[in-house]
């Protein structure tokens, strides 16, 4: 039997709001976080044909892309780190409050932001 | 205890471990993407880095097989595709982090 129900909340008129983005978010970083580790390993694996066939990765790695795809990841692992946390502390039983959330999911997003930019400029040493 | 509840301390006690695991890793991932191979060998094969990238990779992927089982288990809703899903998440889950741990103490200079 056609089931003609119609779809509640639908994703075109669902009021959006920080808690639930963040959540959404933070799925989303996990499944990026692990595919780039995966790709990671393969990177790690290159390694063992040698020098010669290192030079295609180290060309792609110094590229525009490969500075993007770095500066994404510490992007995804500054999101997922800081919104852990978030969980973590929820866990723990602090920081339901309506309000509390909306900071602390706030600070997560500029604070992943924030991160991003300290990871690279201390890790390339600018700073 | 129950499965569920488990499931649910492997999860918080990986993702303890985890958070200053990342936050060292993409450090100095950073640090040494785009530097000469050699440099790149010398810091996936010495001491401290290689027993915390090996640690990374078991718990990375250990946190990844739960979280993504759970959302299987939310969104996939016929049996036999759930269960091979999870066979297969399992499989590439120990075996991916097994073979780079065995490439990572057999790199040398």
């Amino acid at each position: 039997m056609e089931n003609n129900n119609p779809l509640s909340p639908h994703i075109q008129i669902y009021s959006w709001h920080i808690s639930s983005l963040i959540s959404i978010v933070h799925r989303i970083t996990g499944v990026i976080n692990i595919i780039a580790i995966t790709l990671i390993c393969l990177w790690i694996g290159s390694l063992l044909f040698g020098e010669t066939s290192y030079e295609i990765t180290k060309t792609f790695l110094q590229s525009f892309f490969g500075k993007f795809f770095i500066l994404g990841l510490s992007w995804s692992f500054s999101f997922q780190i800081l919104s852990e946390i978030r969980h973590l502390i929820w866990d723990l039983g602090y920081g339901f409050e309506l309000k509390t959330t909306k900071i602390t999911g706030i600070f997560v997003i500029f604070g992943s932001l924030f991160f991003t930019i300290l990871i690279y400029l201390l890790g390339k040493q600018i700073i | 205890m129950n499965i569920v509840t488990k499931k649910w301390l492997f999860l918080k006690f990986s993702s303890v471990i985890l958070i200053p695991l990342m936050g060292w890793f993409i450090f100095n991932l950073v640090s040494i993407f785009d530097k000469d191979y050699v440099e790149v060998v010398i810091f996936f094969s010495t001491q401290p880095s290689k027993f915390l990238v090996s640690l990374l990779l078991v718990f990375a992927f250990f946190y990844s097989a739960l979280s993504i089982s759970e959302i299987f288990k939310d969104y996939v809703h016929d049996e036999k595709i759930k269960n091979t899903a999870n066979k297969l998440l399992f499989i590439f889950a120990i075996s991916i982090p097994l073979i780079t741990i065995l490439i990572i103490f057999n790199l040398n200079i």
